[in-house]
């Protein structure tokens, strides 16, 4: 019934309608064909292939692998809380008031979002660490304490390190969102009596609300998915999260079987979070974007602005600062147990890194090639979704179907993925595996949720109307598109694409099953590294990767015609 | 004229060449020099390799391409269990990429051997190996060891004086190290998994119980060790004798113990798989690392040279001088997977 529906539809779709069938069959190629995969392992009997639930029941038969579960749970929720206390707040002071010093918080916050989880982990180590942590280090000196209080490896660090390095998922989501509440609608509430932080909190936050939760959502299972982090700071802080749980499935002998039943609960608390999402947002209309001007004003602070550049810069401290300070001192130290001093400093590491050391050099290549061909495909994909859902052009249930697809590979954690797309894609038809483009489209598919997410909300806010206007006019789908929906986008385009690619450059968990000799990616190397305790490299390379990663999204934007503050050119 | 001139400058370069060439091809052996043209069609050759970190492994290869020019040499670093897991990826999908396998896990050799999927090929350089490591080749021939190091007592000197540090492994055990020990996870790293296994066999279970009771700092690999001593987070290690001592090298304020109850000997093998893309250019490999050059390329990163009659890096013992001990095979395969669920038992990870 529901195929002679679609068959009826089809049927009545304009010409444009192969462009949602092609987004659709590629789809199908990212998301289903490898989820298939997965969950028809998770019922295979390791050798002989039979149909079994002994892998559920393995996955499920100890204590051990429940606790982890819960960890992860507990992981997810509290970052994610926190997240939105970095997050929010921020996005708010730079897209609404008259704080200063604006460039130089979007630019710690862009820094923070480049540094690698792990790198970022390896820092705060450093900072934390019970004996030797800096921070603990000077309480001792300065309180004559017998120990200091901070002791990263606990889930309390673990919540801390992982929210410092996700809440930027938070910040541009909101601030996007809050960038396109008109200042007429805030008038309104003052023109009734409201104060400044009534209007803020009753009519503004309000509107970027779908934002906030489809960030908080995204970040809650970034965090249940992260590898690196918990591998440095949960195992010696004696506890597991579902990934350290995973690799131990790989052990020799690897169990595919168990560590896909092992994913399968990731998967229903996305279907869940999704479905709560929806019944939160849907009630409401949230069409803000209208198309009949609107005007953007600052909210002057006063004195308060001090206070809100006081908090911005007290995250970025934690998230940027202090972890940048000690991992430039790593990099440019002969060896970085010596702590700062003149006669340990070389230039030596970052000279061989960039330019004796051909691995790093061709892996410098790959991930930025890799990187940007996966954000373009997945923004492109995204786009296409979002569009066909919002406008209803395949009906609601299949709709619901296809944004559920697009959301899903977020929460399979990298290394689950990377097997799902070996075991779809090693085989005929499609032999990828050895080359980039596995690597490509399992950065796409992996980060296709974080697009979609974005640009969900993007043409969720833009009123159906200005479309209408055009096709009254005479025009087809694809003028209105071009001329009408294309422009209003190209901003949280821009903010997509640094969503996507970021995370793509820094990307470890799939790439170190998919990558071969000639398709080596910088997180690869780093995390090498990590394994062989050469941390004056690693540190280097780090810096590296941060430092041309922030050159070519300023350079991108330039060439864009926006400054890196996303600030339109004409307005 | 003119055509004579260049036909004597062809004769020249000729010469030229014959004599560069010469040194290498003439004290080849006729074996060396078959094997050197087959592995010369192949053009290159990819090894898998958990044995060194990123710059012995390349050092090693460009090594191989000085002695032998026109056969490249490629190598994917990376930790035993990664490497294993790709290995039998390419296998399932007979994409062969490796044609040499060097795993630091034993067990690896022993569930390929019996699955008949390596090549059983006898090195003509097994003669140069050091006696005490020819009894962990393959009996027949599957793989052979082709390299070794210690695993031991390092600490941070800035923390710990000579006098104080532990001079056997029971010594760690000593509430003074209370919060200030730092090991590997042997679920994660061969070298660890080991290493418990050697302290099972020669304390008991007894010796995890008590230094839990320390509570180590547990990372995963046995290079984490490293990393923790040098940011002065812990003071004593059970960590690796080569990572430590380049890190020393470097200028990091570390040292080594020689365990009195022995430290413990890695030996890693390799082995040539039978669907082996270049499988000339991989015995070529192998014999070189049989020989003098890897050998003294290795002895530099601290590593143990495998093949007689090599000095050991300044500074360093030599191996006659250094008690070490080691489980069997049978120990380690049987026990390896015993311990690791032990580990989790009583450390709670």
């Amino acid at each position: 019934m529901t195929k002679l529906a679609l068959g009826d539809r089809l049927r009545h779709l304009d010409k444009s309608s192969w462009v949602w069938l092609l987004a659709i069959a590629i789809l199908l190629f990212l998301v289903v064909n490898p989820f298939y995969r997965l969950l028809l392992v998770s019922f295979e009997h390791g050798e002989t292939g039979a149909f079994t639930f002994a892998n559920y029941l393995t996955a499920y038969g100890r204590s051990r692998y429940i606790d982890a579960l819960l960890n992860s749970l507990t992981l997810g929720v509290l970052s994610a809380l926190l997240c939105v206390v970095f997050g929010v707040p921020m996005a708010w002071a730079l897209s609404r008031t008259d704080m200063p010093a604006k460039g130089l918080i979007w630019v710690s916050i862009l820094g923070t979002f480049i540094i690698p989880p792990y790198l970022g982990a390896v820092g705060w180590i450093l900072l934390a660490g019970p004996n030797a942590g800096w921070l603990n280090r000077v309480i001792v000196e300065l309180f004559g304490v017998e120990a200091g209080p901070f002791n990263i490896y606990s889930m309390t660090g673990l919540v801390i390190v992982v929210a410092c390095y996700s809440f930027p998922y938070v910040f541009v989501f909101t601030k996007s969102a809050l960038d396109l509440v008109s200042s007429e609608m805030e008038d309104a509430a003052s023109v009734l009596g409201a104060s400044n932080l009534r209007t803020t909190l009753s009519i503004t936050l309000p509107l970027a609300l779908p934002a906030i939760l489809g960030a908080f959502i995204l970040v809650f299972l970034e965090a249940i998915a992260l590898f690196g982090s918990p591998a440095l700071l949960a195992l010696p802080g004696r506890f597991h999260v579902v990934t350290t749980q995973l690799w131990q499935f790989f052990e020799h002998p690897p169990r595919v079987g168990v560590a896909s039943a092992y994913a399968m609960p990731l998967l229903l608390i996305t279907v869940m979070l999704y479905w709560l999402q929806r019944r939160i947002t849907h009630r409401k209309g949230y069409v803000a974007l209208t198309g009949k001007g609107g005007e953007r004003r600052p909210i002057p602070l006063g004195k308060w602005k001090w206070v809100v550049l006081g908090y911005c810069l007290a995250v970025c401290t934690l998230s940027f600062f202090m972890p940048m300070t000690v991992i430039l001192q790593a990099a440019l130290s002969k060896a970085w147990g010596r702590g700062f001093s003149l006669d340990n400093f070389t230039l030596q590491n970052l000279y061989f890194t960039i330019f004796e050391n051909n691995l790093t050099q061709t892996a410098t290549l790959n991930t930025f090639l890799y990187a940007g061909s996966a954000s373009v495909i997945a923004i492109a994909l995204a786009l296409c979704i979002s569009y066909v859902v919002n406008r209803n052009l395949v009906g609601p249930r299949i709709g619901s179907v296809l944004s559920f697809l697009t959301m899903a590979p977020f929460v399979i954690p990298g290394i689950v993925l990377a097997i799902g797309f070996y075991a779809a894609y090693t085989r005929p038809p499609l032999v990828l595996y050895g080359t980039g483009w596995i690597l490509i489209f399992a950065f796409a598919t992996r980060f296709l949720p974080i697009a979609f997410t974005n640009s969900n909300a993007a043409i969720r806010s833009i009123n159906p109307e200005l479309e209408d206007a055009v096709r009254t006019l005479g025009g087809t789908r694809f003028t209105a598109i071009r001329s009408v929906v294309a422009p209003l986008l190209k901003r949280s385009l821009a903010g997509a694409f640094i969503l996507v690619f970021i995370p793509a450059t820094r990307e470890l968990s799939a790439a170190i099953f998919l990558y071969s000799i000639n398709t080596q990616v910088l997180s690869v190397l780093l995390f090498d590294k990590s394994d062989e305790g050469n941390f004056e490299m690693l540190a280097s390379i780090g810096l590296v990767l941060v430092l041309i990663t922030v050159a070519l999204i300023l350079i991108g934007f330039r060439l864009m015609g926006r400054d890196f503050m996303l600030r339109r050119s004409s307005s | 004229m003119k055509r004579r001139m260049f036909g004597r400058l062809v004769a020249l370069v000729g010469f030229a060449a014959t004599i560069a060439a010469a040194p290498a091809s003439a004290q080849m052996p006729a074996w060396e020099k078959a094997l050197y043209e087959a592995a010369k069609k192949e053009k290159e050759f990819t090894v898998y390799t958990a044995h060194y970190n990123t710059e012995e492994a390349a050092r090693l290869c460009s090594a191989f391409e000085t002695k032998y020019p026109g056969v490249k040499c490629n190598f994917v670093r990376t930790t035993a269990q990664v490497a294993y897991q790709r290995f039998q990826q390419d296998l399932k999908a007979d994409k062969p990429v490796a044609s040499l396998f060097s795993s630091t896990d034993v067990g690896h050799y022993v569930d390929l051997k019996k699955r008949g999927i390596l090549m059983p090929y006898k090195p003509n350089n097994l003669g140069k190996m050091v006696d005490s490591l020819r009894p962990y080749n393959d009996e027949d021939g599957n793989y052979h060891v082709t390299a070794a190091a210690l695993m031991l007592i390092t600490y941070n000197t800035s923390l710990v004086s000579e006098k104080d540090a532990p001079k056997n492994w029971p010594d760690l055990l000593d509430p003074k190290w209370k919060k200030k020990v730092s090991i590997g996870h042997p679920a994660f790293s061969g070298y660890v998994g080991t290493w418990v296994v050697l302290m099972r066999k020669l304390y008991g279970w007894d010796y995890f119980e008590k230094l839990e009771k320390n509570e180590p700092q547990i990372g995963r690999s046995v290079n984490d060790t490293v990393t923790m001593l040098n940011s002065k987070e812990r003071w004593v290690a059970a960590g690796p004798e080569a990572t430590t001592l380049l890190s020393r090298d470097k200028g990091n304020p570390l040292a080594v113990i020689y365990p009195t109850d022995g430290a413990l000997l890695m030996v890693s093998p390799s082995g040539i798989p039978k669907n082996a893309p270049s499988p000339n250019a991989a015995k070529l490999y192998l014999e070189f690392l049989l020989d003098k050059e890897a050998a003294e390329t290795q002895v530099k990163s601290h590593s143990l040279s495998v093949i007689k009659g090599i000095a050991p890096a300044p500074g360093a013992k030599p191996l006659e001088q250094i008690k070490v001990v080691r489980p069997t095979e049978d120990e380690l395969v049987k026990g390896i997977p015993e311990v690791k669920e032990k580990f989790r038992d009583t450390f709670g990870i």
